[in-house]
């Protein structure tokens, strides 16, 4: 890596989550074992062979955005809105920058956000004037003619992937790189990723990094129910997701969104930024057929850039999707590296898989356990299988030990990243 | 510590215009339109009907046992199409000795086309009788009705560039990104800087999408930003000519080998360009409209040069994002001249190949960045067709409607705007 690489610090973090929103309560709900999986209660979905979600309650936009912005909120999906949210509380976490603190188009967002489903109501009117009488038909004529008069104009808008990202540079007037990743579960490493390099490159002073993702509506969770394997678990969902537990049998949708506020040091330390932690390592790739040495090269691709071995790492931070493949993929990569004694933490079982904000969200997690100097153990990893060959930290929380943590993402295809970051001690 | 340079050693394409390099530049060098009456569905009483659409496609010319990827979107489809080219133009098929966690893909793409029909039925059965909500255990009864479980699966978005990875073996890192119209300049732009940072030697990188399907129609009728020149559609994409009334749909990809210069030397690849600039803002202004005076968009073009290392008066020729919208076409103008100087700008041919494949969206950039680099190595530089009555807000030299022979072109620049206020230029030089 090139010797000039400018170091990168974690100055604001903002979530929305199931079991809290806002930092603090995030931490406390984790550290007590608190979890945000039920029945999906924001609709009847007892018809889908899996009906337990992770879902953010009571959210709503209009108590977090500055007043001037609230009228764009009908433009914004409810993904998108948790995005925007998160992003905003990360900066006011952050304290700014403010305008005049920074040049605009010095100050990046880069976001993980996939294409967010319609809102069956928009379609409501329109949907039921094109129905021609045959069953699993749609009049084309009628639908062009009539139906598009009852769609409001902007129903496009409120779906786009790239919107948590545009709406957040409006709200901060964040002028450079403005990118939105839609990598699945991987997309919140890569975007937080691509935000370090143009750091380290010195091409912007700061970025907002965040990750949204709503599947917990009709549409979504239905389409999901047909491919993914999600957990049979109805009964008791808040032990339906177990990582590289035995008898685990899939994983389980969650909602959520997360952001951090991302500067380089000299920056930072300019402003007077409080710092949180400290980026220093990425890297990502595709482990073709999941069986684990890509995803091992990753990592050790990461500890590289950060310049420390595998034994200066207090504990990894898993994707642990709870799925009986993908975990076992994960784990043969992490014992891998690091061999089978380092503890391994899982957030999700807390919240369930949230796509494109999963890796953030997680990353969280770490962060905070860094700054609190323990570790929450990981719920429901009862029963270890000897197809995931490393240790799940459970139980009472553990004392941090060691100033780095590794973080881990990956996708059903085999996309995947690993980031470290440092403890902030200075 | 100087640089690590980044070359370009294959490209392909899927476009309205033709299913390789070759036969697209000839045509939109003789200035053909691959525009038509929409058909991929009954588009008749839409306030647009036609669109550019990818004719004739036949994925079993590119790859082996096509029904693999027979659940795919288009955008998968077409992607795997263009990168088998590219990667068969760089000698880069079956193996080919290089380390293959070095070799990474970053692909601006579109979504998979979502299942109309379910929605449709789905929601529609489930419309309260006032047509304001939805019921929504009807909804999911219908739907599970005619849902087919593996073509879901392909929409997901981490798909499209999973395939290639899977199918070409690419195990370095792999990213996809939806930045609306900039998304696969955007793409282009990231793998240079992964390549320039050491993040990966080689990246299989460009863009591929089709929304020419009925949400993507609504959705842009909806906006009102497609043409609705619907008696005339060869005529209905005509960037900066004042009668202009919206932009054109299109469908297709363009897909690019880019690797770094002494690992291409040492491989005795063939070198077209060298990816000299890149730049990239946001407007942080409005969700569709750009700034009126193209605030992002001069600073792309700026810190693009600035990258180069280049003035405004290097630049030979500029492929403009030219959409043959009102709004984007005017204030691109004015970022032109804003950015390279008036007088600089007046002299610099500029054109818009949209005015004869339609916007590609996701793809577009990707497509026409091919297109500048192809103009700069043959020498000629391709026209604005449909270009009839000026625009005085639109005064440069657009190249209306017949290519120019140019030659001792060393540098190209290409735009790409996309609603959401992504603002990105790529610029190609000769090596």
């Amino acid at each position: 890596m090139p010797s000039t690489s400018r170091r990168a610090v974690f100055t604001g973090l903002g979530v929305f989550s199931p079991v809290g929103s806002g930092a603090e309560a995030f931490w406390q709900a984790l550290r007590a074992g608190a979890c945000g999986v039920h029945t999906v209660r924001s609709f009847d979905a007892s018809a889908l062979a899996c009906h337990v979600a992770g879902e953010v309650a009571d959210f709503d936009a209009k108590k977090v955005v500055p007043k001037e912005h609230k009228k764009r909120l009908n433009q914004m999906g409810r993904a998108v809105q948790l995005g925007l949210c998160a992003a905003y509380r990360a900066w006011e976490d952050a304290k700014g920058p403010q305008k005049g603190q920074i040049d605009p188009f010095r100050y990046g967002v880069e976001f993980a956000c996939m294409m967010v489903a319609t809102e069956l109501e928009d379609l409501a009117r329109a949907s039921k004037v094109s129905l021609n009488g045959t069953p699993g038909s749609v009049n084309m004529a009628v639908w062009g003619r009539d139906g598009l008069r009852d769609i409001p104009p902007q129903w496009m808008l409120k779906y786009l992937p790239n919107m948590p990202a545009c709406h957040t540079s409006i709200l901060v007037d964040a002028q450079g790189p403005n990118n939105s990743i839609t990598s699945g579960d991987v997309a919140g490493l890569l975007a937080l990723g691509e935000a370090y390099r143009a750091m380290n490159r010195d091409l912007a002073d700061a970025f907002l990094v965040g990750g949204c993702e709503s599947k917990i509506n009709p549409l979504s969770f239905t389409r999901h129910n047909t491919f993914q394997p999600l957990t049979r678990r109805n009964d008791i969902p808040e032990q339906a997701l177990r990582p590289f537990d035995a008898d685990r049998d899939g994983t389980v949708l969650g909602e959520g969104a997360a952001a951090v506020s991302l500067e380089s040091l000299d920056f930072a330390k300019g402003r007077g930024a409080a710092i949180l932690a400290e980026l220093v390592g990425f890297a990502a790739g595709f482990d073709r057929g999941r069986k684990g040495p890509v995803l091992a090269g990753v990592i050790r691709n990461a500890l590289k850039e950060a310049g420390i071995q595998p034994s200066d790492v207090d504990h990894v931070n898993a994707g642990a999707s709870g799925s009986k493949e993908l975990d076992a993929f994960e784990a043969r990569a992490i014992a891998e590296v690091f061999g089978d004694s380092i503890p391994v933490y899982a957030a999700r079982p807390h919240f369930g898989s949230m796509g494109a904000a999963s890796g953030l969200v997680e990353l969280t997690a770490s962060i905070l356990a860094l700054r609190h100097g323990e570790l929450p153990g990981t719920l429901n990893h009862e029963k270890p299988d000897p197809a995931c060959p490393i240790q799940v930290h459970t139980g009472a929380p553990r004392s941090v030990t060691k100033p780095y943590v590794v973080k881990l993402s990956y996708t059903d295809m085999g996309q995947c990243a690993a980031v470290v970051v440092r403890k902030w001690d200075e | 510590m100087s640089r690590r340079r980044v070359v370009i050693t294959g490209m392909g394409v899927v476009t309205p215009l033709g299913h390789s390099v070759g036969e697209m530049f000839a045509n939109v060098v003789e200035g053909k339109s691959g525009v038509d009456r929409i058909t991929h569905f009954d588009a008749a009483t839409f306030p647009t009907t036609f669109a550019a659409e990818v004719k004739g496609f036949d994925l079993g010319r590119f790859v082996k046992d096509a029904t693999r990827f027979a659940k795919c979107g288009l955008n998968t489809r077409f992607a795997l199409a263009a990168s088998k080219q590219a990667l068969e133009d760089a000698n880069l098929l079956g193996g080919a000795g290089v380390d293959r966690t070095r070799f990474g893909v970053y692909l601006g793409s579109g979504e998979g086309q979502e299942d109309f029909r379910t929605v449709i039925c789905g929601t529609g059965a489930a419309a309260t009788a006032d047509g304001l909500k939805i019921n929504p255990p009807v909804f999911i009864r219908t739907a599970l009705e005619y849902l087919d479980p593996p073509r879901e699966q392909q929409l997901e978005m981490h798909t499209s560039a999973g395939h290639l990875a899977e199918e070409f073996d690419l195990c370095g890192p792999n990213f996809t990104c939806l930045t609306a119209c900039a998304a696969s300049a955007q793409a282009i732009g990231e793998a240079v800087e992964m390549i320039r940072f050491g993040d990966a030697d080689l990246m299989l990188t460009g863009g591929s999408h089709s929304m020419i399907h009925p949400f993507g129609v609504t959705g842009f009728n909806l906006l009102t930003a497609l043409s609705q020149r619907n008696a005339t559609p060869q005529k209905a994409s005509r960037p900066f000519d004042l009668t202009r009334d919206g932009f054109v749909l299109g469908e297709g990809a363009g897909m690019l080998v880019l690797e770094e210069y002494e690992h291409a030397k040492g491989r005795g690849a063939p070198i077209y360009a060298e990816l000299t600039g890149y730049g990239t803002t946001g407007d942080a202004y409005r969700m569709t409209d750009p700034h009126p005076e193209g605030r992002g968009a001069v600073m792309a073009m700026r810190h693009a040069l600035k990258d180069a290392g280049l003035a405004p008066v290097d630049v030979g020729y500029i492929n403009a994002h030219g959409t043959s919208t009102h709004a984007n076409d005017e204030a691109e103008t004015a970022a032109i001249k804003a950015s390279l100087g008036p007088e600089v700008a007046y002299k610099t041919p500029v054109s818009s190949s949209k005015s004869m494949l339609g916007h590609l969206i996701a793809a577009g950039g990707a497509v026409e960045l091919i297109i500048s680099v192809l103009a700069m190595r043959k020498d000629v530089l391709p026209p604005t067709i449909n270009y009839e009555t000026p625009d005085p807000k639109c005064d440069l030299d657009y190249v209306p409607n017949a290519a120019r022979e140019k030659t001792g072109v060393r540098h190209v620049l290409s735009n790409s705007f996309g609603f959401g206020g992504q603002n990105i230029t790529l610029i190609a030089s000769r090596v």
